[in-house]
């Protein structure tokens, strides 16, 4: 099968290079190579078949002794599995040969090889480029963009970490670098890459009251988080399952084999609703950066703590931002410390000037407007721009938290569109489509526990109708809206172990 | 083996254990606490009831007119904790917050009895927004409040705000924290405090009502986990219970600091001293307790305990926050007599006896004059709803 956007992919470790590379790790055991080898068998597809997954991804060249033997140890895997219908794409990494693994694989009917950097001159095959989020080649000739450094999605342990002062916990999610993959590449397809965590081997802190002993792995509703964080946000996770999953799943083990089913189910749900994924991020603010080189820190986590502090907001990417249309947002944060070029300023600038308030970073030069009184804790020196405001950071390196808040505050309430209340290890996602009628607003918990009560959405703008679908629920679920004196109306959902969306029709 | 306790072990002991004896000032001054007035009234809705209930209530305590006439009022309201985080659906306000429409009715009845200046006070969860924006993210409607008489404002005491420097207030005699306490500039510019709190539960002091309320003036620029070290942060950050709760942290050096460094670094000790001590160093001249609507068990959603929504359909005023607490109690099914190991002080020393022995008001009812309906008209067990929730989770 042809590398193509509609490609689900998964990891295939399997066969003598994923063996020697490794070997030396810690914790690395007979019964783990084991395990690799037998996912060499031809038969190991059967996990696949019938699943959405239609693309294995093998490891092909790391510039290791081994490198020579994996080609011929995945011949009988990759024919039977190009025979079911499945494209293989190569892994090539490290200080493998570059062009001569390209030429392998086209050689052995790879659909494509993954891998960092540039792509090789005159591949003959599709190179997806592999790169952390920070390096992404948006420009690549490839249906696929590869993002390298995802994260395993939920609330880090130990917990201790704090997300800001807002007494929501820290979560680990790859919606934001999504988020900029897909603006910065809309017609691309973006896969992201993460394993799963070894699992503990020591017990756990006694807790109180004690939970039920686990099976050893990650949990079902991990897997199922890490589905749907990335589905979510328009992308697809390069499948990789734990060393105790592959093992158990070879041996037709039912706890994984339910596992298993629960992610296949979760894949089919999502795959459902393609239509979603043309939708687009929507709220009163835009971030705006090229989430390149030096800027890219800074516009990745604003887009990491906008969720944090409820306040949903569009992307834009700014090299196209010169053709991109503002209507209907309230503010726009600049946050490129270079400075824009003089079009898009202007632009900018009579966004402010036609209402709108701008906030840019501290070394904004000559700024336009004249100066208005603010609480003097804000981060922002504010400034009256004809009907509008230019808000100018005090500082060169702020806190990027204080950052965020301070935007939604000089913003207001008053025009937020959503709120999410009794939820505090979840974040949620808004889109809509291009013409404004539908919206759906993903929400996914990192905890993976049903919180002790459902969660709760503010709707600012009357709608016709709401529905609550989820892989957790056996079927959609009309969603009574219940109207509020200061004007919207409220959502009430279940609970929720880790995802669910609200359909919103105008 | 030792036979006698230090002082210091003494009041390490005080903070463990049920029964424990209370360790309150060196030297009580219960002797010459005032007596107060207050009044209760049933009320089961925030409709038109609302209005002339609170007014009669008023005028049962004496009248507000003496009170505020010309004076500048400052009205510290409750909106305590996560605001993200109701109890079930119910809106914050009908459960742990003072709701909008009786802080809008007691602001119409400060200014109709002549108030000059009515400042609306809190210092909200970790955050330096503005009041307006907090009411706003809660889909009120702030408008009402400022609009409800004339020369009304707000201010978040979280920090600096308007001010220029911060404002002290020496705990007269007997502080056994500390010996004062740094406040935003709205409590001392104020000629009358009003404490406007909830009728609830809490789960580190028992009970929290319009002396508890006192604690959250507290500015979290210097108390509260993000301080700075030596001066005031110029943003609050963090919640307060690193300073107060656990002794973890210390307040920013330019507040006056803790007496002694060895004292137990127990919630259940500390925060009612602290509590005590605020109620004496800033008093209450003015507190009302919102019972029309609110939450058993605790000050905020904690999750697992037995908490629910309720409505006692009561509101109390008086013009000792000893005293109208103390009748609280009384209508939460509690006796303010008890101290720790009785309900509803299971872990903690209680705040109200503490109070007592720094001269703030008398917990005793026979010793205050107490106005309007019997409190045995409208006891609400808060007791029997934990129970009775504890039982049908037993039975699911």
């Amino acid at each position: 099968m042809a590398l193509n956007a509609e490609s689900v992919p998964m990891r295939w470790p399997a066969g003598p290079l994923d063996i020697a590379c490794r070997e030396k790790a810690k914790g690395f055991t007979a019964e783990t190579a084991d395990v690799l080898r037998k996912w060499l068998d031809p038969d190991s597809l059967a996990i696949v078949q019938s699943s959405p997954v239609n693309c294995l991804v093998v490891s092909w060249a790391a510039g290791l002794p081994a490198d020579a033997d994996q080609p011929a140890a995945l011949k009988p895997l990759i024919e039977k599995g190009r025979q079911a219908g499945f494209g293989f794409v190569g892994v090539i990494e490290g200080q493998a040969d570059r062009p001569a693994a390209v030429a392998a694989a086209k050689a052995a009917g790879l659909a494509a090889v993954a891998m960092d950097g540039d792509a090789p001159a005159g591949a003959a095959i599709p190179v997806i480029p592999w790169n952390k989020a920070a390096k992404l080649k948006p420009a690549a000739n490839s249906p696929v963009l590869g993002i390298s450094d995802g994260v395993w999605p939920g609330i880090p342990q130990p917990s201790g970490q704090g997300g800001g002062p807002t007494n929501l916990p820290w979560v680990d999610s790859n919606g934001a670098p999504l988020l900029i993959a897909r603006v910065l590449a809309p017609d691309k397809a973006v896969w992201i890459g993460f394993d799963p965590p070894t699992p503990q081997t020591t017990p756990p802190p006694q807790q109180t009251p004690p939970r039920p002993p686990q099976q050893p792995g990650n949990s079902a509703d991990a897997y199922v988080l890490a589905v749907a964080d990335s589905a979510s946000y328009g992308a697809k996770w390069v499948i990789s399952l734990d060393d105790q999953l592959r093992a158990d799943l070879i041996a037709r083990k039912p706890a994984a084999m339910d596992t298993w089913k629960k992610v296949i189910h979760t894949m089919v749900f999502f795959d459902q609703r393609k239509q979603a994924r043309t939708y687009r991020p929507d709220g009163p603010l835009a971030i705006l950066s090229d989430f390149a080189g030096p800027n890219y820190d800074a516009g990745e986590e604003a887009i990491n703590l906008f969720p944090r502090i409820r306040q949903p907001f569009r992307v834009i990417a700014r090299p196209q931002a010169a053709g991109a249309n503002f209507a209907g947002l309230l503010a726009i944060y600049y946050v490129d410390r270079d400075a824009p070029d003089a079009a898009l300023r202007q632009k900018l600038i009579a966004f402010a000037q036609g209402g709108g308030t701008l906030f840019v970073p501290s070394n904004w030069s000559n700024p336009e407007g004249t100066p208005v009184p603010a609480e003097p804790y804000l981060l922002f020196k504010v400034r009256s721009l004809a009907k509008g405001r230019l808000a100018v950071c005090k500082e060169d390196q702020p806190d990027p938290y204080d950052v965020v808040a301070d935007i939604q505050n000089i913003i207001s309430h008053r025009n937020d569109v959503l709120r999410l209340y009794n939820a505090p290890s979840m974040n949620f996602l808004y889109e809509t489509s291009a013409q404004g009628k539908q919206g759906v607003i993903h929400l996914l918990n990192y905890s993976r526990r049903p919180g002790s009560d459902g969660p709760l959405f503010y709707v600012k703008e009357p709608h016709k109708s709401a529905r609550l679908v989820s892989p957790e629920i056996a079927s959609p679920t009309d969603l009574a809206f219940a109207p509020q004196e200061a004007g919207g109306a409220e959502l009430f959902l279940p609970k929720l172990t880790v995802y669910g969306a609200v359909e919103l029709e105008k | 083996m030792k036979q006698h306790l230090t002082r210091r072990e003494l009041l390490a002991g005080a903070g463990i254990g049920a029964g424990a004896l209370l360790v309150g000032p060196a030297r009580s001054l219960a002797a010459s606490a005032p007596a107060g007035r207050v009044a209760v009234a049933k009320c089961k809705t925030y409709g038109p009831e609302l209005v002339p209930a609170m007014e009669k209530m008023f005028d049962q305590i004496g009248g507000l007119g003496g009170l505020v006439k010309g004076k500048t009022v400052a009205m510290k309201i409750n909106l305590i904790g996560v605001r993200w985080q109701r109890l079930g659906n119910a809106p914050m306000e009908e459960t742990f917050w003072t709701h909008p429409r009786a802080i809008g009715a007691a602001v119409h009845l400060i200014g109709k009895a002549g108030a000059k200046k009515i400042r609306v006070v809190e210092g909200p969860w970790s955050t330096p927004e503005t009041l307006e924006e907090v009411m706003l993210s809660m889909n009120w409607k702030p408008q009402d409040i400022l609009s409800a008489a004339p020369n009304v404002e707000f201010e978040n005491t979280n920090y600096l705000g308007r001010g220029k420097k911060y404002s002290r207030f020496m705990v007269p005699a007997g502080a056994m924290i500390y010996p004062g306490y740094d406040l935003n500039h709205s409590y001392e510019d104020c000629d009358v405090f009003v404490s406007f709190a909830k009728l609830k539960e809490h789960a580190a002091t028992g009970i929290t009502l319009s002396m508890k309320n006192v604690y959250g003036t507290t500015p979290i620029t210097i108390y509260g986990e993000g301080a700075g070290k030596d001066e005031p942060s110029l943003r609050p950050h963090g919640g307060r219970g690193g300073v107060f709760h656990f002794a973890s942290r210390l307040p920013s050096k330019s507040a006056p600091q803790q007496i002694d460094m060895s004292l137990p670094k127990e919630a259940g000790y500390r925060l009612p001293r602290i509590i005590a001590e605020l109620n004496a160093a800033r008093p209450v001249h003015l507190a009302i307790i919102d019972g029309v609507k609110a939450a058993t068990g605790a000050e905020t959603n904690y999750g697992s305990r037995p908490q629910a929504a309720v409505n006692p359909g009561v509101l109390i005023a008086g013009t000792n926050a000893v005293a109208t607490d103390a009748v609280a109690m009384s209508v939460m099914g509690f006796n303010p007599m008890n101290d720790r190991g009785k309900p509803p002080f299971a872990s903690s020393d209680n705040m109200l006896h503490l109070g007592e022995d720094l001269g703030v008001g008398l917990r005793d009812l026979s010793k205050n004059e107490i106005a309007g309906v019997p409190i045995s008209e409208v006891v609400f067990d808060y007791t029997a709803v934990r129970n009775k929730i504890l039982a049908d989770r037993k039975k699911a």
